[in-house]
């Protein structure tokens, strides 16, 4: 089954430290995708617009900040929490998921890393990205790619025009094709349509 | 051709060696004018020897390298006159030269395979195709002569006729959109038996197309649309 990269966003001041991390992140057996955050704020906004899997964090930055950070968990229960451990933070059991030391070996880092990772997803399910679509969003495909409007999809199928816009939404996160010509071309490639009943 | 290079351009640095570690430099130098037999000269001499100036090229090299513009100095009007002239010749590249030769492979397909989402294909991206090229006119008629007026005019008389950065990138982000619809189809849904070389060539077409649309537009928001507002600015002071 094809697992979606992992999402990993790093809050550390240190350019050298982030970028060593990203280094080895990348040229690990480990599928992801590496970001760097400033602040906490930042990361709040961040969290609402993608989706982030896992915060890799200089415990530093969570100092006095307890407060906001546990409510960032309470939020985004999914996300998970590693530290770097500078030898100096007490109580970080509380606001991590686990700690790695800067000069522990890459191998221990990136097993610890991708542990945690299938920690959360077995904990959540797989979350998977392919294209298959379901029943429901084939017909609302068929109704798009047959130039009906959102109103006329959603009457025909006896279902609110809310509900067909949160299928269009779905159907282009799942087929990563957005323009309406473009779904036209899919459907037919994937025999949801005929080409027979396209006007060409 | 569209790949990027984590070397950071520097002014003493040899073109020569900067075209070897990323070919697609040659697209800049191409819409810069400059000839592509740059000998042994350096950043500076060619600077020099074209009248472009250093800070302008270094940045825009650096986009073509994958570094973003941050910490340059301010560009003056001769820099963004030059922007300009350097976007109008990329219209042309995208014209003239990398339209037509996506069009060709299309149609090509369309001949060598019956299937008919072919043609589908070969419409939607003239459906595209026209939509790039009434934006292009668009720059070229409406966004760039009010950056040249703005450049040549000491007061601030013209202003009357609104310019809207927004209208600008919403134009971008749709071209940049139907562009990876295109790709998408042809890696993961639309079915052709073999014709590799030609599907492979399509692919090569396109990357670079979105390179360099991604450049431009790079372009035009961290260097032309800020250093514009920074002259309407000065000229309000």
């Amino acid at each position: 089954m094809h697992k979606s990269p992992v999402h990993i966003a790093i809050m550390e001041s240190s350019k050298i430290i982030y970028e060593g991390l990203q280094s080895i992140l990348y040229q690990s057996d480990m599928d992801c995708r590496v970001c760097r955050v400033e602040t906490l704020e930042e990361l709040m906004e961040m969290l609402t617009s993608h989706p982030i899997d896992m915060l890799i964090v200089n415990p530093l930055q969570f100092v006095n900040r307890e407060k906001e950070i546990k409510k960032i968990r309470r939020s985004y229960p999914l996300l998970s929490v590693a530290g770097i451990d500078f030898g100096i933070m007490q109580k970080q059991s509380l606001l991590t998921d686990l700690s790695f030391s800067l000069y522990d070996s890459v191998e221990h880092i990136i097993h610890s890393l991708s542990r945690l990772d299938k920690k959360n997803h077995a904990a959540t399910g797989q979350k998977e990205e392919n294209d298959n679509l379901s029943k429901r969003e084939m017909e609302v495909l068929t109704g798009l790619v047959n130039g009906m409007l959102n109103k006329e999809i959603a009457d025909s199928l006896n279902i609110s025009i809310h509900t067909v816009v949160r299928h269009r939404k779905n159907i282009t996160q799942k087929t990563g094709i957005r323009s309406q010509s473009g779904l036209t071309i899919y459907a037919i490639s994937k025999k949801i349509v005929s080409i027979e009943d396209i006007d060409l | 051709m569209y790949h990027t290079s984590k070397i950071k351009v520097k002014p003493f640095m040899k073109m020569a060696d900067l075209i070897d570690a990323n070919p697609s430099l040659l697209l800049m130098l191409q819409h810069f004018d400059i000839d592509f037999r740059v000998s042994d000269q350096t950043v500076v001499q060619l600077c020099t020897q074209y009248g472009i100036s250093e800070n302008l090229f270094v940045s825009i090299a650096n986009l073509y390298n994958g570094f973003g513009t941050k910490g340059h100095e301010p560009f003056n009007r001769e820099d963004l006159a030059r922007v300009i002239d350097f976007l109008k010749k990329s219209h042309h590249y995208y014209r003239s030269d990398k339209y037509p030769q996506i069009s060709s492979y299309i149609r090509q397909l369309q001949v060598n395979h019956t299937e008919k989402e072919l043609k589908l294909l070969e419409k939607f991206f003239h459906e595209y195709f026209t939509e790039v090229i009434e934006h292009l006119d668009y720059e070229d008629n409406v966004a760039f002569p009010y950056f040249i007026t703005l450049l040549n005019s000491d007061n601030d008389r013209e202003k009357e006729e609104i310019y809207s950065s927004r209208e600008y990138s919403e134009h971008h982000s749709d071209i940049e959109l139907k562009l990876q619809d295109l790709k998408n189809l042809l890696l993961k849904y639309v079915r052709i038996e073999g014709d590799l070389d030609l599907r492979r060539r399509l692919f090569f077409a396109l990357y670079e197309l979105e390179f360099d649309l991604y450049i431009h537009s790079l372009i035009e928001e961290t260097i032309l649309i800020p250093s514009g507002v920074g002259i309407e600015r000065e000229q309000n002071a």
